[in-house]
């Protein structure tokens, strides 16, 4: 009898978890804007991918998320490795107390940061000061993804490659790096998403010309609800799984 | 090792940069003056710290923790059968787990605001209701403390079943079924046999679930209406609309320093949290 | 191969930023311009307006500009913020030269109480606060907020100075009170109304009173004038105990690199035509025109808060959302 009551309750989360998601996608094809069913139209996805506002807040995601990306996962990798290799208890403390942090109070830190840098410098707020605010973020999930995925790795093989005449780099260029491919793009799928997803941080640090999709979407559902708010949700939950499902794969195969 | 050096020094370079010296700055800030209109200046004063310490916030903080409590208790609770589930679930094992995160992946924002659209007086649930004869006035599913938590739990669930599950996939199936041998019920062997086990992947779940909880203002936000002040929205308040950088400071480091002492306190034991 | 690409993309992203038309950088609320406004001012001087219409409150517009290095050159910040904008060194002075359209402000208008000279910021839309909700219903005074018949579903604005506004009005008092003592009735009041107090919503209510999730709002009166022309079973009252008076006006930052620029789209927001255009857009009453005397009449003006009866209506606010 267990498994079967284990069951329905597995079926009831599963549900639970995803019934919100399937019901914002069928209302984001429905003609008008109340909840009750009046015909389906692409009406609000025809006005979500005409905003040029919408359009451009979705470029300036994609950017800082590739930007962010990039450069949490080189510098993350290279650190976790070196991180593996000996430990340096500075570091490892403050990413881990940086991963406790409200991600509220990381921001104002951020935003005080660029405060006295930038007016010192006369610079403004923009896409880079995103970048960067992201980048501080991403860096603690990629180190912390890549490190577990070395520490459950046997470091003899390294060891072998040096006594059979390989330089330290070497070692670490044709041996490791490639075992550890699965865990770079596990790490990289993470920070990518983190970084789309972010609002509080980008929020306060963001400038004129940087705007983001979660701020946007923040701006619109705090104005009411908005079907063009449930297309674009829609977009973005298929986008992003069609992503996992395709890093799935490429994983199963290396 | 020099390379080993080389390979530290940008991750360095970051964590000081952005990190350590920003929270120097705020630091500093949480010490100093507001300016008659916002804005900050010496002279250098512990007043922001001693302001702290007041009936009406130390009730804020308690409230946040309460909600993060509940939180986190709820999604121990909802998720560790089906993480148990997932586990036992033989070949489908990794689809099962690939929808509970699926969700997960998408923009945090999507999510919370899905809720909003289905508690609405004119949202779906109010109206199926209301269409099948069950109610006839909506029920105010909205702008209140079970809306935010419901909130909460939805966002954080599928975070704490990663780590129980992980924990539990190393249980080795053959202690359960010579538990049964030898006479235990269920119950017992639930909390002689697995938990034991489990308790790691649960500490994991209980920490990845109530920090960011504690510190949350968007959920409440939206889902709570406004009504309720937690310490999330106190500090961003204190950022945006009251210019008072410096109490917004001092209350944020305050919350930091409970959070890593409780930490500190969890971890006795040593493990890194990395 | 995919290094070289990654290059062409860097320099191809490169090129998408570089300008060759002059930019102005505008922050305002939303719905709060005419559509054609921003178009025809591009059109007739051949420059690029980015135009974003996301804040909310009014105090967003000095928290986003408060560094100093935001990147915004107009700014629409509400009357009592001007003075303390201009004491933190956030704005420019203005050049009446430059400023032409300038007569054509209502007399009224033309030296404000919170900024005599018009030195630091020019009126651009004026409104004042009351309670959207359906005509049938017999709400005419703030009073009626409090009133059990409508339990659960009445909201407030979620501004500290809009609500104690409320609450003062109620009692008799002025909405800038900074009498402790009468600031702490109003508190109370405030406190009494959260047990029948659905939510504290800005604009997000409009579509609730739409649909009668929300039965009458604390609402700005351009907001809820554009929900009446989708749902014309509401209506817009002026409470008779009196209400606040606020006029939104447009400045130019001190950090703003195109001066020049930002005072022609000031003085473009003074044609006639084009302050007509913004007021029925955004159903708030122009500084040009005459109209809409009585409302000025049982009307107070919002006046800036000394900082230490700032600080106490803050902590007074605080307590409100903690009960």
């Amino acid at each position: 009898m267990r498994p079967t009551l284990l069951g329905l309750y597995a079926t009831l989360i599963y549900v639970f978890l995803h019934l919100p998601l399937v019901v914002l996608a069928i209302f984001s094809f429905n003609s008008s804007k109340l909840t009750h069913w009046q015909g389906a139209s692409l009406i609000w996805y025809q006005t979500a991918l005409t905003d040029p506002a919408l359009l451009e807040a979705t470029a300036n995601s994609l950017i800082i998320a590739t930007f962010s990306t990039i450069l949490a996962t080189i510098i993350g990798t290279l650190a976790a490795y070196a991180l593996w290799k000996q430990k340096a208890r500075w570091i490892t403390a403050s990413l881990s107390v940086s991963l406790v942090t409200p991600e509220i109070v990381t921001a104002i830190s951020l935003l005080a940061l660029f405060q006295i840098i930038f007016r010192t410098l006369s610079l403004q707020l923009g896409m880079h000061t995103v970048v960067l605010a992201h980048l501080s973020f991403c860096l603690v999930y990629v180190v912390m993804v890549i490190l577990a995925r070395l520490r459950t790795m046997d470091n003899t093989f390294e060891e072998a490659a040096q006594d059979l005449g390989a330089t330290p780099f070497e070692a670490f260029w044709h041996i490791t790096l490639p075992m550890l491919k699965p865990g770079i793009i596990a790490a990289a799928l993470l920070a990518f998403t983190t970084s789309l997803d972010d609002y509080v941080i980008t929020s306060l640090v963001a400038g004129v010309d940087s705007e983001t999709l979660p701020m946007i979407i923040y701006g619109m559902a705090r104005r009411g609800v908005n079907p063009a708010v449930n297309a674009i949700s829609t977009i973005i939950v298929v986008g992003l799984g069609v992503l996992i499902v395709i890093s799935q794969r490429l994983e199963q195969r290396t | 090792m020099s390379l080993r050096r080389i390979f530290l020094l940008p991750a360095s370079l970051v964590t000081i940069g952005l990190f350590l010296v920003p929270m120097t700055i705020v630091l500093a800030y949480s010490l100093m003056t507001r300016g008659p209109y916002g804005g900050q200046g010496l002279p250098l004063t512990l007043e922001n710290y001693q302001r702290f310490f007041d009936p009406l916030y130390g009730e804020i903080l308690l409230r946040s923790f309460w909600i993060a409590g509940e939180t986190t208790i709820l999604c121990l609770i909802l998720g560790f059968p089906l993480a148990w589930y997932i586990t036992r679930s033989g070949p489908r094992r990794d689809l099962l787990l690939q929808l509970v995160m699926l969700p997960f992946w998408t923009s945090f924002l999507v999510r919370t605001y899905a809720w909003v659209f289905l508690l609405r007086d004119t949202g779906l649930f109010n109206t199926i209701l209301m269409a099948t004869g069950i109610i006839s006035q909506p029920l105010p599913l909205l702008y209140n403390h079970g809306a935010v938590l419901l909130g909460l739990v939805y966002t954080s669930l599928p975070l704490a079943i990663l780590p129980i599950y992980s924990t539990l996939e190393r249980l080795d199936y053959s202690m359960v079924e010579a538990a049964a041998d030898l006479g235990a019920k269920p119950i017992t062997t639930l909390f002689k046999v697995i938990l034991p086990i489990a308790t790691p992947g649960l500490r994991a779940a209980a920490f990845l679930v109530f920090v960011p909880s504690l510190g949350t203002y968007l959920t409440s936000d939206l889902l709570g209406g406004g009504s309720t002040i937690l310490i999330g929205n106190l500090v961003q308040n204190q950022f945006t609309t009251a210019r008072d950088w410096p109490f917004g400071a001092a209350a944020s480091l305050i919350l930091m320093a409970i959070v890593l002492v409780g930490l500190w306190a969890v971890t006795r034991n040593g493990e890194d949290v990395l | 191969m995919r290094r070289r690409n990654f290059f062409m993309a860097l320099s191809g992203l490169a090129g998408c930023t570089s300008q060759t038309k002059p930019r102005l950088n505008v922050i305002n609320y939303s719905d709060y311009i005419a559509k054609e406004t921003v178009p025809a001012f591009e059109r007739e001087f051949n420059v690029q307006v980015r135009y974003s219409a996301v804040i909310e409150g009014s105090e967003e517009t000095i928290a986003k500009t408060m560094s100093g290095n935001s990147g915004w050159d107009v700014v629409f910040p509400e009357n009592r913020l001007v003075s303390p904008m201009r004491e933190m060194s956030l704005l420019t002075p203005l050049d009446h030269k430059k400023l032409p359209n300038l007569t054509n402000l209502a007399p009224r208008f033309q030296t404000p109480a919170w900024d005599k000279s018009l030195e630091w910021s020019l009126p651009y839309l004026w409104s004042n606060c009351g309670i959207l909700c359906p005509s049938k219903l017999a709400i005419n005074s703030w009073q009626d907020l409090w009133s059990q018949t409508y339990k659960g579903k009445v909201t407030m604005l979620d501004e500290p100075s809009e609500v104690f506004a409320a609450c003062l009005k109620v009692l008799g008092y002025s909405i800038n009170s900074n009498s402790a003592e009468e600031l702490r009735k109003a508190q109370k009041l405030a406190i009494d109304q959260k047990k029948i107090l659905r939510a504290y919503l800005n604009t997000e209510v409009r579509d609730q009173v739409a649909s009668g999730d929300v039965t009458a709002a604390q609402l700005w009166q351009g907001s809820a004038q554009l929900t009446i022309d989708q749902a014309p079973h509401l209506h817009f009252v002026h409470p008779k105990e009196g209400y606040s008076l606020y006029c939104d006006c447009v400045a130019i930052l001190a950090e703003s690199r195109r001066k020049d620029l930002a005072h022609e789209f000031l003085n473009f927001l003074y044609r006639p035509q084009v302050a007509a255009a913004n007021s029925k857009a955004s159903r708030a009453s122009s500084p040009c025109s005459e109209d809409n005397e009585q409302v000025l009449a049982k009307g107070e003006w919002f006046q800036t808060s000394s900082a230490p009866t700032q600080r106490l209506r803050d902590r007074l606010w605080t307590e409100v959302k903690s009960t």
